[in-house]
Parts: structure tokens; C-alpha cells; sequence
């Protein structure tokens, strides 16, 4: 899954016939005079400016803002570029007409991928309150392989409690919807408000929540868009670093910074997350969350190594992993090792930051005996093999520091 | 017992590499319990027609590879299981391929990142037919001492290691493939084994459910007790927590659940695998899931080392209950070593290999080639030219910088000598015919022999035997003329006394200047001393300075024709690349350079007039 930020998921929507509002996307203020003096509806037109970011909410934080002129729109992009709470920071924005509306008008609907299908919810109580009238959201589940029938979604229509008279104008929304859900490989679509514009007869998405199908890129040619960090805020130089790298390698190599005083480097992604949590568990905060699998090659493991090692305050390193299937230790460890002495060269991993390592699998013996000799170089680390238990390193390593 | 795969299984590899390394891992595992290979086929487009050749013991297996599903099956009737071991954008349509195959009763895929709605139309389809497909991204599924499916279960010594060959009480179902291997040797250590081990695989739809396996493990008597480790996201869980509770069941299960530290990080944040995400509002969660399992009754650990220790008291009470021997340890000695391949045998120094080649002069098993123990990098970081490396290789030993002049002087005077020699002539027709430049060059080097540059070792050779047999000239000249002929060396076309060639001039005035030894030059210049009172064009030519000056340095007489040749390279190659920039157009002789000396045309007789 991944999501895609406001502006795509529009032209998307444009693509399979569904109307949206007009908008433009700045990262600045000086770009948004430059654009609207090359589009005279942005002085013309009531605006909506919104972070141009996949943080749900945006409306309960104050990131969504109506505005009734080209001075109050400056103001508003002014004020969202430089929120910065909750660890969010917003690097840029989308400005979109205000089609004009009622509240009472404002309608909810998405779609979700389900193991037996999608589901549809649908409701005539949306905008930011949607989820204190959820209880007014109906649901419609569609098996795979099913035939979407119109006089169906017609009905449903009628049992969300719309009025007769849009019937068939919601049943051609939803039929969009789903075809459009099934033919991007989405794996969430929400639009949320929707509105049925007076007189015109007209269906227009107001916002929306769109999560592809990374997985599906391949069947996707006009995917040109990166996909979103998914959790409020955008990419570290580290970060994005290590994923150029893992869309290089075979195999996977992952990082994320968090603020702790524990690094992890496990092997696996089940591994990595029970390591996670008896770190937590042991009363110690993660300074990264970060994963090699599936055999990667030891320099893409050796920088990784370097972006884990090199963060600071850290006080202990995990390195752990399972019993491996296929993935060679003794080559993964020598990008690790050759990791460590990169960071330690760099006058980091002194004596004060522990090193814990235990690991199982193929040439396990003769990659232990490596990790374990670097010991003689100054390193404070302690290497385990299969013997121990997957987390018990984790567990001496804080029983360590309470002596 | 088993769940899923069992002895008798036959299966299908539908892939190419990662197919084959998969079929390689099964017939380690069929040797460890001493089966034979149960993998009759392959289907992989790009080779189909070809055979595999599968490594089993100290033999292998020729495997043939298929196009199609349906000509493998057709071919193999007794296939009833298949692995999807190709990319993500074909996985669905092979499995779908295997799905509809009457035979296959279940499909098993390790491919990572297929979309999701091709799994949901693989789940559709496996319930449409009422087969089983397990996957994606799953590891595979290992009965023991039983079946293999891929490349679960780690390498040969894990098989040993964690007793793989054989049947256990205890099964395990996990979405992680690391996870499931981690547990198997949890098992290992602390019960009496594996009885089936199911990788689900992690991502949102996977195709088999913890209830589908439970109910299978519930049916399968040899079956005591289950590990189950899940992970954050989805329901399954808690749909196989509901499943334990809703009746009474044999099976005791240990439950296990990653996840919790998600409370810690931001929201919305994948980890892990694709299905191990908490929903926007929170479903999923770990902490529901554990206590989902414990509200049904399930052993649920806090670590796995009392995960450990559950396993031996239930190991502990299987025993005292009759319903399993106590375990025996086979002996590692026991068990039927993997064979290794000559080349392991051979580093691990189990064997002495009779060598084959015995090379004094290049050593490149380390980080660069040692010529004769100098490091190629170390020479050049040190001023080292080619004139030494020639050493090195030719004569094993460092040059002294006098030689070195000697031997650079020698290269320059001999890289060419115009378009009409025969060599430069051979590789400038060979080039304008198209002939490509290694080609080309190498037909010049053909034409290299005793009357075009190969005159060097002769020369070296006689002179250096006039010197060794201490012969004074005359006598010396008498021995040539009886019994080889002209002297190699002596004499030229064009050059003489009066007009002499520049290039032996400059040879020797750089000898001279490098002021070591050179009895064999010394020895040749008294020969030419002498014969220039015969004739004046019997001059010590270049290929006799050249041989009596090498002589003298020490090269081997047999050596010293391959000056000429690594020279003439350059000079060849500089031909080629001419003519190659130029355009030429294809050489053929002119009919008026032919004299033809042949009989008019003639009147062929009959056959039978003969």
C-alpha cells in the first residue's frame, strides 16, 4: 500500500470521469503568485487551501482553511507552511477552488479492500463530523469476481437514506468509484466530503483518501508519482537514502528515525518487530525502526549499518535476527562489520554504546566468530548464536545498564 | 503426522533460477530422510525444452522443463502439488495456471509483493475449486521427515541441527518466514520435533488462514499442540482465537504476537510485512489480539524463552501420558552427511587434489595478481613500467633499471616497420575485410617465423653457443656454414656499411650507455666485424642485436621471439585501427601483379577413354 497525495489522487479521479474541484500545488508562497497570475480562476474563485500531505484530519488541526480572497488565500498558505506540532511539518500545499456548498450537502463514501472483495460505506453525513454519525454509514460488501450491477448500488443509495431524486446520480458516482478502485489496484479510496452541486446535477469530490498498490506499479505506466511516507511527515535525507538503495538491491533493506536511545539493525521483518517490542517492553525508546531481508548484498547492508550506528545518543545497538533460510550471515555481517568501522572511524561507537548480536542460519559459525573478533578493536559489543533466545539480548542489554 | 505435504508428494516448480535453487533445497531434505527427488518437472517459458540438471547426493537428477502447466502435468500426471517461484507481475496467472490443473491439490507461492487484488482472484479461485493456495510470500510448509516444500527450513546443517528428518508432535503456523524457521528450532530444543511447519506469508489476503491450518491440525492425530505467531494487523487472529473457543479441541496452542511497540510510533506507519499495519482507527492491534488469545485459552508466552519452556512441559506431559516416546537423539554422525562437491572438499581441506597446472608467476587468489609475489596495484604505486612486469613474467625476477632502458629501448625500435611487411600486410587485408581487431591482429602475429621477426631466437641461439663453446669467429663462421647455413642475424636487404640501420645504431649506443656486460653482443659485433670484410649488406641486423643483447641479460633463447611479438601488437593494432578510421574498402590482388604461368584451355577427354 502506499498513499498518493491530494493533487494525484485527483487527476486520477479526473481520469475515470469523476469531477473534482480545480487546483494548483505550491511549495511556496512566491510559487503561488507566480501560478496565479497564469490562472485568473485562483483571483476569481472562493479557495480552499489544504496541506498537500496524507495526514488524516487535516480539518481537526487547522490544516484545511476556507478563504474568501486572494489575500486570506496567502495568509492561509503562509500559516500552513510553517505549522510545525506533533512532529508534523508540512512542505507543501494545495489550493483548490471552493465549490460552493451546503454543510447538509456534504456526503461520505469509500472503498476497502477486503480479503472476499471491497466493501463500500457510504453515508449522508460526512465532512469532519463523519465519525461521530458513523453509526449512519452503511455498507455494501461486493465479492471478487462480481458484476457491479447499477440497479444494486441504486438501492443502496436509497438504504444509506439519500433521497430518491439522486438515486441514479450516486449509483454512476459509485459505479465510477469501484471501477476506478479496481482498475488502479487501490487498496483505500475515501471521499470524504462529496457534494451533489444544486441544480447542475452533478456529483463533485471534494477531498480524498487514496491508497495504491505499490505492488502493482508494474501494470501502471502513468504512476509517475511517488508514493507518500504514510505517516505525517515527509522522507529524512537518511531515509530516503536507504530506500534508493533497497530499490536497487535484491532483497530489502529498510530505515526509518524515530528519537530513542536504542537502535535496532534485525534481520527479517518478523524478527524486527519482535525485537521492537521487548525493547519497549524493557522500558527503552527506539531511536530507529530499520530491517534487511531476503539476502541483500553486504554493501547495501553496510550502509544501512552506517545510518543505524550513526545516530546520535544512542546508548545500545541491537543487531538480531532469526535463524535465516537463505540468507547468507557471514555476507550480511561483513557489511555489518565493515558498517561499524565506518562509524566508528567517524569518532562514534565509543565505549558507551553497547552492541548486541545474535543470529542463526546458513555460515553462521564463521560469521559470529567475525563479529565476535572486532570486540579486539575497541567495540563493546557481545555476540550470541542460535542457543539464545531471539530476544534475550535485548533483555541483557538492559539488565546491563541497571549495574 | 502431517498437514498440507507429505512423503508421496509430487511437485511441480513453476520458475526459473529461483525455481531451481528451490528443487535444489527439496533434494537436500529427500536425501536427509533418504527419498528420492520428488520434483519430475519445471515450467519456465524461457527454457522450456531443456532439462535441470538437480544436484542429489553424489548424483543428478536431469529435470525437464516445461512451457506450460499443461504439458508438464500431462506429461507427469503424479504431480499433485505446485510452487510459484516467478516475479510478482506473472505470479498470478501462474498460479492460476496450477489452479486449474485437475491434479494439483494445492499451490504454494514465496513470491513478495503480488498485488492485492491478484490475491484476492487466487483466494476466489482456490475457494471456486476447492484447492488450497498458500501464499503469497510465503516460505513454504516442511512435514518432518516427511516433505519440503521450497526452500523452508534453512540450509543442510539446520536440517541436522533442529532434526528435521524426522516427525514431531508439535505443528506451526506463523505469517513471517523468519519466524517460522526460528520456531522450528525453538521446537527442536525444547520438544520432540515438527510435525508440519505453515508459513502463511505477511501480507493483507494471504491465501491460507491460522483457522484453515488449525482445523487441519486439529484432524491430524500426530498432532499435539500448535505454535502460533502472529503479527499486528488484519483479524485472523482473532478469528482463530474464536475458533479455539467455540468448542472443545484436542490440540493445546501456544500463541504469540508481535506489534506491541506500534503504540510508540506514528501512526499509520507500515512495518514489518504488508499486512502488519494497524487500521486508521486503531483494528488490529497487538495488545487485542494477545488478549483475544488468552481469553480463549490459548498458552500465550511472554518471550520466547518461556515459549521454550512451554513447549517442554508439553512435551513433558505428551510423555507421561503415553501419547509420545520419550525423545532419542540421533547422533549427528548418524545422520547421513550432504556429500560435498570436490571444490568444498577441496577448501575445507578434506581431500589433497592432484593440481593440474602449477603457475610460478601469477597468484591471483587474493585482492589483485601478485606477479611472481609483486602486487600489480604495489608496482605501479612504485614506478614500476611494463618493461618490468615483462620481467617479472617472462624471467620471474625485478629488472635492474639498465635492463629496464634495454628492454623499453628494444620495444619502441620494433613496434612497426611500415604497411608492406608481410604481418602489417596480413592485418591490413584482414581489417578491410571486416575482420574484427583480435582476429586481424592475430593473423599479423601468423605471419611472424624464421623470415619475418621469429629470426631473433635462432640469432640469440647460435650466438650464445659460439660463446658458451668459447669459439673464436673463424672457427665459429667455419661450424655455421657446415653445418646450419647463414647466420641467423647477419645480413639485410637494404642496410649496409655505408647505409646503416639506425635502428641497431640506436640499440647500441643505449646498451653502451647502460654500461653493463654483453659477451653475446660483444661475440656478434666480432662476427659482423668479420663478415662485412666478405660483404658489406652482412651487417648485424635488428633481430641479432636484439637476440645477443637479451642473451646477455638472461632472457632464454626460446623467450626472445615474443619481444617481437608483444611489440608488433602495438604496431598491428595501430594498422587496424587505421584502416578501420579510413574506411578501407576490401584489398584484392590485381591480375596484372599475376603471372599465370598455367596451359591454355584444354579439351577435357572422355572418362572412359583413360
Amino acid at each position: 500500500m502506499g498513499k498518493v497525495v491530494e493533487g494525484h489522487s485527483m487527476n486520477l479521479m479526473s481520469k475515470w470521469g469523476i469531477t473534482t474541484p480545480r487546483y494548483v500545488v505550491s511549495n511556496s508562497l512566491e510559487e503561488f503568485d507566480t501560478m496565479s497570475e497564469k490562472h485568473p480562476w485562483l483571483e476569481d474563485s472562493r479557495l480552499v487551501v489544504k496541506a498537500h500531505e496524507t495526514i488524516g484530519g487535516r480539518g481537526l488541526l487547522g490544516l484545511v482553511k476556507m478563504c474568501t480572497d486572494l489575500n486570506s488565500t496567502r495568509d492561509a498558505i503562509e500559516d500552513i507552511l510553517s505549522y510545525d506540532r506533533d512532529s508534523i511539518t508540512i512542505n507543501q500545499v494545495i489550493v483548490e477552488e471552493n465549490v460552493p456548498h451546503s454543510r447538509k450537502r456534504e456526503f461520505y463514501a469509500s472503498v476497502i479492500s477486503r480479503r472476499e472483495g471491497v466493501e463500500l460505506l457510504l453515508s449522508p453525513k460526512g465532512g469532519v463530523n463523519v465519525e461521530k454519525n458513523w453509526n449512519s454509514v452503511r455498507s455494501l460488501k461486493i465479492s471478487t469476481g462480481a458484476a457491479i450491477d447499477t440497479r444494486a448500488l441504486e438501492e443502496f443509495v436509497g438504504q444509506a437514506g439519500f433521497d430518491y431524486r439522486f438515486r441514479s446520480l450516486l449509483g454512476e458516482f459509485l459505479q465510477r468509484l469501484l471501477t476506478m478502485f479496481d482498475g488502479e489496484d487501490a487498496t483505500y479510496l475515501e471521499i470524504n466530503p462529496f457534494t451533489i452541486l444544486r441544480g447542475c446535477k452533478k456529483v463533485v469530490a471534494l477531498d480524498a483518501v487514496l491508497d495504491l498498490d505499490e505492488s502493482a506499479r508494474f501494470r501502471h505506466p502513468d504512476w509517475k508519482f511517488g508514493f507518500s511516507s504514510g505517516f505525517g511527515r515527509s522522507m529524512s535525507h537518511a531515509e530516503r537514502s536507504i530506500q534508493e538503495i533497497d530499490e536497487q538491491v535484491k532483497g530489502s533493506v529498510k530505515f526509518i528515525e524515530l528519537d530513542g536511545d536504542t537502535a535496532l539493525l534485525p534481520a527479517g521483518g518478523g524478527a524486527s518487530v519482535f525485537l521492537a517490542d521487548a525493547v519497549v517492553r524493557a522500558g527503552g525508546t527506539l531511536a530507529n525502526y530499520a530491517e534487511y531481508s531476503g539476502d541483500p548484498p553486504d554493501w547495501a547492508v553496510a550502509a544501512l549499518t552506517e545510518r543505524v550506528c550513526a545516530i546520535k545518543g544512542i546508548k545500545r545497538i541491537i543487531i538480531g535476527g532469526a535463524i535465516a533460510n537463505f540468507t547468507d550471515v557471514k555476507k550480511t555481517f561483513a557489511g555489518i562489520i565493515q558498517g561499524l568501522r565506518k562509524v566508528r572511524s567517524c569518532g562514534q561507537l565509543n565505549e558507551s554504546v553497547s552492541i548486541w548480536v545474535r543470529r542463526g542460519g546458513p555460515n553462521e559459525v564463521e560469521a559470529l566468530r567475525e563479529m565476535g573478533k572486532i570486540k579486539d578493536e575497541g567495540f563493546r559489543i557481545q555476540v550470541f548464536d542460535r542457543k539464545t533466545a531471539l530476544t534475550d539480548i535485548v533483555d541483557m542489554a538492559f539488565a546491563e545498564e541497571v549495574v | 503426522m502431517s498437514i498440507l505435504t507429505h512423503k508421496d508428494d509430487q511437485v511441480l516448480i513453476q520458475g526459473g533460477p529461483a525455481g531451481v535453487n528451490a528443487a535444489r533445497c527439496m533434494a537436500e531434505f529427500r536425501y536427509l530422510i533418504g527419498e528420492p527427488v520428488n520434483v519430475p518437472a519445471f515450467v519456465y517459458p524461457p527454457d522450456a525444452g531443456k532439462t535441470v540438471e538437480v544436484p542429489y547426493g553424489t548424483q543428478y537428477v536431469s529435470t525437464p522443463v516445461y512451457g506450460t502447466v499443461t504439458e508438464a502435468v500431462k506429461m507427469h500426471p503424479e504431480i499433485n502439488t505446485s510452487l510459484v517461484y516467478v516475479g510478482a507481475d506473472r505470479a498470478g496467472d501462474a498460479a492460476v495456471d496450477a489452479l486449474d490443473a485437475p491434479n494439483i491439490r494445492l499451490v504454494s507461492m514465496i513470491t513478495e509483493s503480488l498485488p492485492e487484488k491478484d490475491a484476492r482472484l487466487l483466494l476466489k479461485k482456490a475457494r471456486d475449486t476447492g484447492k488450497i493456495f498458500n501464499g503469497p510470500s510465503s516460505i513454504g510448509i516442511l512435514s518432518g521427515g516427511e516433505s519440503r516444500l521450497g526452500v523452508v527450513g534453512g540450509n543442510y546443517e539446520n536440517l541436522v541441527l533442529g532434526e528435521l528428518y524426522k516427525s514431531g508432535s508439535f505443528g506451526i503456523v506463523t505469517k513471517s518466514g523468519g519466524m517460522l524457521n526460528e520456531i522450528m528450532w525453538i521446537v527442536s530444543m525444547h520438544g520432540d520435533g515438527v510435525s508440519t511447519a505453515v508459513g502463511l506469508g505477511g501480507d493483507s489476503f494471504p491465501g491460507m488462514t491460522f483457522v484453515d491450518c488449525l482445523e487441519l491440525f486439529e484432524k491430524d492425530q500426530g498432532t499435539h499442540a500448535v505454535i502460533m505467531v502472529g503479527e499486528t494487523g488484519g483479524t485472523l487472529e482473532e478469528e482463530a482465537a474464536c475458533w479455539y473457543a467455540s468448542e472443545p479441541r484436542r490440540i493445546k496452542i501456544i500463541g504469540m504476537v508481535s506489534g506491541f511497540c506500534q503504540e510508540v510510533l506514528p501512526k499509520g506507519m507500515k512495518f514489518g510485512h504488508a499486512g502488519a499495519k494497524a487500521g486508521p482507527k486503531g483494528e488490529g492491534a497487538a495488545e487485542d489480539k494477545r488478549k483475544a488469545f488468552e481469553h480463549a485459552g490459548f498458552l500465550v508466552p511472554e518471550s520466547f524463552n518461556e515459549m521454550g519452556r512451554m513447549i517442554a512441559d508439553i512435551h513433558k506431559d505428551l510423555i507421561n501420558s503415553g501419547k509420545v516416546k520419550v525423545k532419542k537423539r540421533r547422533s549427528a554422525e548418524k545422520v547421513r552427511p550432504l556429500p560435498k562437491t570436490v571444490g568444498q572438499a577441496v577448501s575445507d581441506g578434506d581431500v589433497l587434489a592432484e593440481h593440474m597446472i602449477t603457475s610460478t608467476i601469477c597468484d591471483e587468489r587474493g585482492e589483485e595478481p601478485l606477479y611472481s609475489g609483486y602486487p600489480a596495484s604495489e608496482l605501479a604505486a612504485k614506478g614500476y613500467q611494463m618493461e618490468h612486469v615483462v620481467g617479472l613474467l617472462w624471467l620471474g625476477r625485478l629488472l635492474t633499471s639498465q635492463e629496464a632502458a634495454v628492454v623499453r629501448r628494444i620495444l619502441i625500435l620494433t613496434a612497426d616497420h611500415g604497411p608492406c611487411v608481410s604481418g602489417a600486410l596480413t592485418t591490413i587485408i584482414a581489417s578491410s575485410a571486416g575482420i574484427p581487431l583480435a582476429q586481424s591482429v592475430a593473423a599479423g602475429l601468423l605471419m611472424i617465423g624464421p623470415r619475418f621477426g621469429g629470426a631473433v631466437t635462432d640469432a640469440s641461439k647460435y650466438f650464445k653457443y659460439g660463446v658458451d663453446e668459447n669459439m673464436e669467429v673463424e672457427e665459429f663462421l667455419a661450424h655455421m656454414k657446415e653445418h646450419v647455413g647463414p647466420v641467423p642475424g647477419i645480413g639485410h636487404r637494404v642496410k649496409s656499411l655505408s647505409n646503416p640501420d639506425k635502428r641497431v645504431q640506436s640499440l647500441l649506443e643505449c646498451v653502451r650507455e647502460q654500461g653493463f656486460p654483453t659477451p653475446v653482443l660483444d661475440f656478434a659485433l666480432a662476427v659482423e666485424k668479420r663478415t662485412t670484410r666478405k660483404k658489406e649488406n652482412l651487417i648485424l641486423n635488428v633481430d641479432g642485436a636484439m637476440g645477443a643483447v637479451l642473451t646477455d641479460m638472461g632472457f632464454p633463447p626460446e623467450a626472445l621471439n615474443g619481444f617481437f611479438v608483444l611489440a608488433r601488437t602495438i604496431g598491428f593494432t595501430g594498422h587496424w585501427l587505421d584502416q578501420k578510421r579510413q574506411g578501407s574498402r576490401l584489398i584484392r590482388m590485381f591480375k596484372w601483379l599475376v603471372r599465370y604461368a598455367t596451359p591454355g584451355r584444354r579439351t577435357v577427354p572422355p572418362l572412359e577413354s583413360l
